[in-house]
């Protein structure tokens, strides 16, 4: 059983680091530990992963090495929190992953510009 | 005894079997959910069942209790069954509807038990060692 998810997030993205202040108050079914990207401790930690990758879109990682990158992180965070269990499968479901996928590559490459149209840039 | 005493007296005998009746269905086949809601805790599940029937208990008779006055005087045997049937018939459906809205509870604490241990939605993309660190 997977007991705890580590998120490689970018710490220069204000949307990101909402997001992680959101994350942290949110009742969890599976402890969340996050890391900034392209930092020591996350290349300590993952030796043999491509860190180039994790600043393109968010990477979770199990406590057993399984990688997921983009929308299938995504649905990981939501499926780790109480609350959103149900709404991963649903979002994940054959149906609406194609949505899911384009709207979050779309939130993704945009972080920064929505960061500043949010004004949660530094 | 007159025909009103008589059709009340009917009233309460008919809507007091009914509502022990649904309780104790509620009670005996409720358990066998409840257990599994709490993995196997059978005096936890035992105490929740019995929780769960004493509101049942208390709802029903408070709106069997409430339901009970006519409101108009009886002149026939006819009228009478009448006013006997719609008085009962009300009270069956509220306490199908109460049932139903206990069924959804028990689903919905099944639903919640097992989604604890339900598996991730997606598969992951790759696998990647890692280095554990002091």
């Amino acid at each position: 059983m997977m007991a705890v998810l580590t998120l490689l997030y970018d710490p220069a993205c204000g949307l990101c680091r909402r997001v992680q202040g959101w994350l942290a108050e949110q009742p969890k079914l599976i402890e969340l530990r996050m890391i900034p990207i392209k930092t020591d401790a996350a290349r300590k930690r993952f030796p043999e992963l491509n860190h180039e990758l994790t600043s393109e879109d968010l990477t979770v990682i199990s406590d057993r090495g399984a990688v997921y990158f983009g929308p299938k992180a995504w649905l990981m965070v939501l499926w780790s929190l109480t609350r959103y269990r149900d709404w991963s499968y649903r979002l994940a479901s054959p149906e609406l992953l194609p949505t899911t996928r384009r709207v979050v590559s779309l939130i993704s490459q945009h972080r920064y510009q929505l960061s500043r149209v949010a004004t949660l840039a530094r | 005894m007159n025909l009103e005493i008589a059709t009340y007296l009917l009233y309460l005998g008919i809507s007091i079997t009914l509502t022990i009746w649904v309780a104790h269905t509620l009670h005996k086949n409720g358990r066998i959910f409840l257990v599994d809601v709490f993995h196997g805790n059978e005096p936890l599940a035992d105490s929740v069942n019995h929780l769960l029937v004493v509101g049942f208990y208390l709802i029903n008779l408070g709106f069997v209790s409430l339901a009970l006055k006519l409101g108009y005087d009886i002149a026939t045997p006819k009228e009478g069954i009448e006013a006997l049937s719609v008085k009962v018939g009300t009270v069956m459906l509220v306490l199908g509807g109460m049932h139903f809205f206990n069924l959804l509870i028990f689903s919905r604490m099944r639903h919640r038990a097992t989604r604890q241990n339900a598996p991730p939605p997606v598969s992951p993309d790759a696998f990647t060692p890692i280095q554990e660190v002091a």
